[in-house]
């Protein structure tokens, strides 16, 4: 086993399991979580990938889904801060209208 | 090199059982403690794939900045647990789990059948050769400001858009 080949490996089921989070959880904020855990996974399979090719193609995707998962963890941590805001309870089945 | 397929192995387990510890964790304060755990994990597992640059990134930013917005939200929203096993939603959770079941079959053979009837990929030579620029700051450097320094001017963009988006969303009506 390479090490390209267990890293690919954890990658997919981390990436697995995030995505399990994010249809299991009803808090937003651990949706939000598994979001994350889904773009780590996706950022170990570019890092893996570069290796094998050698160039840096991988690492410069990384670091725009570095740059992606900072904004969208701003701008969606506002989202659910203005939620909780409006209606004390924290679960995503109570936002049914999209209306400020 | 038995040594550092030892470490890989290591790295990539504690992130497989960190990562279940977010989704089935009670309390979002736990979640957001393993999913720390997760981050320092995956950066060592980029540390052992030679990307030495975006190990400390990795840090810097995930485990630095968006950890710490994470945790002061849970400390100020401050949820109540929610115990997943008590879930009245128990169609979903099992359709939910079922699904990620045949996912992740899907995933880990397709990548053990390509990878065991190919060739295995593995390190390329000039990555792992000693004194190889890969993965320091000078070569990744080179690459975003001369190949891709499009996508990264663009990458400005997205972060002023998310930057106009909190300040709006933050205001007091």
């Amino acid at each position: 086993m390479s090490s390209i080949t267990i890293a690919m490996v954890v990658s997919a089921l981390v990436f697995t399991i995030g995505a399990c989070g994010v249809l299991l959880r009803r808090n937003p904020l651990v949706q939000f979580m598994s979001i994350e855990l889904m773009l780590n996974a996706v950022n170990l399979a570019f890092i893996s990938f570069g290796g094998a090719s050698g160039s840096a193609e991988g690492q410069v995707f990384m670091l725009m889904v570095l740059t992606v998962a900072a904004a969208e963890a701003v701008v969606g941590l506002g989202i659910i801060v203005a939620m909780f805001r409006r209606r004390r309870r924290m679960d995503v089945d109570d936002v049914k209208v999209m209306e400020g | 090199m038995v040594v550092e397929q030892v470490v890989l192995i290591i790295a990539g387990a504690l992130a497989l059982v960190s990562a279940l510890g977010v989704v089935v964790m009670p309390n979002a304060i736990y979640s957001a403690l393993m999913l720390l755990l997760n981050l320092i994990s995956l950066a060592t597992m980029f540390l052992l794939l030679h990307a030495q640059f975006m190990f400390a990134a990795q840090l810097v930013v995930y485990a630095g900045a968006i950890l710490v917005l994470f945790l002061f939200v849970v400390t100020l929203l401050n949820p109540q647990g929610e115990n997943i096993l008590r879930d009245k939603h128990r169609l979903q959770q099992a359709g939910a789990i079922s699904l990620g079941l045949v996912m992740a079959c899907l995933l880990v053979g397709a990548l053990l059948y390509a990878f065991t009837s190919g060739t295995q990929p593995v390190l390329a030579a000039d990555v792992t050769s000693v004194g190889s620029t890969y993965g320091t700051v000078e070569s990744f450097g080179k690459a975003l400001f001369t190949q891709f320094l499009l996508p990264f001017e663009l990458t400005s963009l997205v972060l002023l858009v998310a930057l106009i988006g909190a300040v709006v969303l933050g205001k007091r009506k």
